[in-house]
């Protein structure tokens, strides 16, 4: 029996009894919903139509609110309803018409086409909506009253004050590939990064499982501890993968056939790039959060022990952020050769066409040689610490007895 | 054969293991006894290569004890401990499978034993679903799959009621009848006295008895005494030399005595003092052996 056949052994079990357990089919299912979720319910509520109750008191309101509806209808597509409708209500008395706004009747009160009435000065939001419009709606007939001696229609105004009327000159032009790069990059960090989040706490908690109901010493009788704890996080990584990908799958035919937008279709050699480093990141990751579930006996002590780990993904991702603004400078050629970094620096400069073939190949050899690394001490902790269960082992008595 | 020769370890300041040494022959069963903290778990677990012994060696049929062998044993350690939510047929066959069984073959075989702890109507439960006895019994079962040739078992019968423990024994008796090197550890010497042929007391990290259990009686060189009769036992006793241990259950007293000591001058003492009712003078119990070793 070759070490390889244990550890698939291991990794098979681990694969088909957490597969069926009740926790990885609720968050399967779980997950899945919350993604077509945030896919269609949007489309449910983009065509709505805003509408706002203006109460109105006098004369002179009508041409006002008319102008604000105009104004707020200005950027609409051709056959979409209209973004916003105002409904006046009208009432005889000031007194009546404040009472209404406090009520919550209304949103805004106009009197005689000159006043307005708003419930609460103040507020980050208080110069949208109604009361921005009605006031842009005020100006723009002011406006009219005055350009009507030059007999442009009130059309024009409007077409004046809501177009672009600055003609733009751009000293670097669009250039669609690199605008998908950056996009494919972005989404490709993103992806890393939660599934480091997502499903790093899975392997170190599982790690943790053969020391907590003390099976581990019947299992290690037979196999190294090595060959024990790859199997595991094999297992639990592919796992991991099968459901992190079912769900990408999901949102990918989500947005085909519910989305708003189209996803661009990415170049081959951008996807491959994005797998390989995802793969490589991932692995990394998974064995650092093994050899940190090593070090736990038990699962309540596993959050302190994800921590750094939590804190090198967090770096990446900002570095990551940092690079695709720089895919060139100091921060860029720094992380490209710390192995907990460039999984997520990396891919951005490939996409960016910023790194140069030498700094890739010795990214990729660097990030190797700790993964192979992190495999050893893993095992030399797990080893080390596997027949000390109850409380956390120290790493140095762990590497020792290793 | 199972030879253990002199181990020693350390872990830190304490002496775990210190010369310790014995032998288990196919075909026979060793009670291997010990007090707590002497050193049996730490003998136990330096044989699956779980503990690295400091000194000594472990060798199995003269060779080296090397993952292949192991796989051809089968261990039951003291922490029990197996899958609580994983079904019972298929947590047997996976220990079978990791001692290097095909697929089939470890299925069948965990079906069997199984069945044969007459739990064939629960082989789809999960573990946890069992009574404590039940998950003894899928223990045993999951050290026996592969049929070993060596069986190590830690304090098999902690825990275990009589019924449990009847059923414990016929099976070992019937492994070692198979042509099994078994070894257990217990506390329950009455238990070892009944099943064993071969024992070793380790005491402090030593072993300080070792062999066949009815030579080591004969060639003890102490009696086993029981007494009872109507009148003052005390006064039989005082002044007779040689009497190592005395202790006393209802009104039967028992007696801890030298080798040497004259019988029949005692038992006529006995009868001038009072009715005799029962008296015994046999080899000594293991117990008598055990107190004697370890004291």
């Amino acid at each position: 029996m070759t070490a390889w056949h244990s550890i698939r052994l291991v990794a098979a079990r681990e694969i088909k009894e957490r597969g069926r357990s009740k926790p990885f089919l609720i968050t399967s299912v779980i997950t899945a919903l919350l993604v077509i979720g945030i896919i269609v319910l949007p489309g449910f509520f983009s065509d709505d139509t805003e509408t706002y109750q203006i109460g109105s008191v006098g004369s002179g309101n009508r041409q006002i609110i008319q102008t604000a509806v105009a104004l707020g209808n200005a950027n609409d597509e051709e056959d979409a309803p209209p973004s916003i409708e105002i409904e006046e209500v009208e009432f005889s008395t000031r007194e009546q018409a404040e009472e209404a706004l406090a009520d919550g009747d209304v949103d805004v009160v106009l009197v005689d086409g000159t006043e307005l009435i708003v419930e609460r000065e103040g507020g980050v939001f208080a110069d949208t909506g109604p009361v921005g419009l009605l006031q842009q709606g005020a100006g723009a007939i002011t406006l009219e009253s005055i350009i009507a001696e030059s007999g442009e229609p009130a059309e024009a105004v409007i077409e004046a004050m809501t177009s672009e009327s600055l003609e733009t000159t751009f000293l670097v032009e669009s250039d669609d590939d690199t605008d998908v790069a950056s996009v494919v990059a972005y989404f490709g960090l993103l992806l890393l990064y939660m599934a480091i989040i997502l499903y790093g706490t899975w392997i170190l908690t599982g790690v943790t499982e053969e020391k907590s109901n003390r099976v581990v010493e019947v299992i290690i009788s037979t196999i190294r501890p090595w060959q024990l704890l790859a199997g595991k996080i094999i297992g639990i990584g592919t796992l991991a993968l099968i459901q992190f990908g079912g769900t990408i799958l999901i949102a990918f035919v989500g947005i085909q056939v519910f989305g708003e937008f189209d996803i661009p279709s990415i170049p081959p050699e951008s996807l491959i790039n994005l797998i390989i480093w995802f793969i490589l990141g991932f692995l990394l990751y998974s064995v650092l959060f093994g050899a940190a579930g090593s070090l736990v006996g038990r699962v309540e002590d596993a959050q302190s022990a994800a921590m750094p780990m939590t804190i090198f993904s967090v770096i990446g991702f900002f570095a990551g952020f940092a690079v695709l603004n720089d895919a060139d400078g100091f921060v860029a050629l720094l992380t490209t050769f710390v192995p907990f970094t460039a999984p997520f620096t990396v891919p951005i400069r490939v996409s960016l066409n910023a790194i140069p073939f030498w700094q890739y190949l010795l990214s990729v050899g660097i990030t190797l040689a700790a993964i192979y690394l992190a495999i050893r001490v893993a095992g030399r902790i797990y080893a080390g610490g596997i027949l000390r269960t109850g409380k956390r082992t120290k790493l140095r008595e762990a590497w020792r007895s290793g | 054969m199972l030879r253990i020769d002199s181990l020693a370890k350390r872990f830190g300041d304490v002496v775990a293991l210190d010369d310790c040494s014995f032998e288990v022959s196919r075909g026979r069963m060793l009670g291997f006894l010990g007090p707590n903290g002497a050193g049996k778990t730490t003998t136990m677990r330096t044989i699956f290569g779980l503990v690295e012994p400091d000194a000594g060696s472990v060798t199995w049929d003269g060779e080296p004890i090397d993952a292949g062998s192991r796989r051809r044993f089968g261990y039951m350690p003291e922490e029990r401990g197996l899958y609580p939510r994983m079904k019972i047929l298929e947590q047997v066959a996976y220990m079978g499978r990791l001692h290097g069984m095909g697929a089939g073959e470890a299925r069948e075989s965990a079906a069997t034993w199984i069945e044969r702890f007459g739990l064939a109507d629960r082989a789809e439960d999960q573990l946890e679903t069992l009574s404590h006895g039940n998950q003894q019994r899928v223990q045993l079962a999951a050290a026996l799959v592969h049929d070993p040739e060596l069986l190590v078992l830690d304090e098999p019968f902690s825990g275990l009621d009589p019924i449990a423990a009847d059923t414990m024994s016929e099976i070992l008796i019937n492994e070692a009848r198979e042509g099994k090197a078994v070894v257990f550890s217990s506390h329950q010497l009455d238990v070892v006295e009944d099943l064993c042929e071969d024992v070793a007391i380790i005491n402090n990290g030593s072993i300080v008895v070792r062999g066949v259990v009815q030579d080591l009686k004969d060639a003890a060189p102490i009696r086993h005494l029981e007494i009872e009769l109507d009148g003052n036992v005390d006064e039989v006793l005082d002044g007779t030399d040689g009497i190592r241990h005395t202790s006393r259950q209802g009104d039967i007293h028992t007696a801890v005595i030298d080798a040497g000591t004259d019988v029949r001058t005692l038992f006529a003492k006995a009868q001038r003092t009072g009715q005799v009712r029962h008296f015994t003078y046999t080899t000594p119990s293991l117990t008598d052996l055990f107190r004697e070793a370890v004291k």
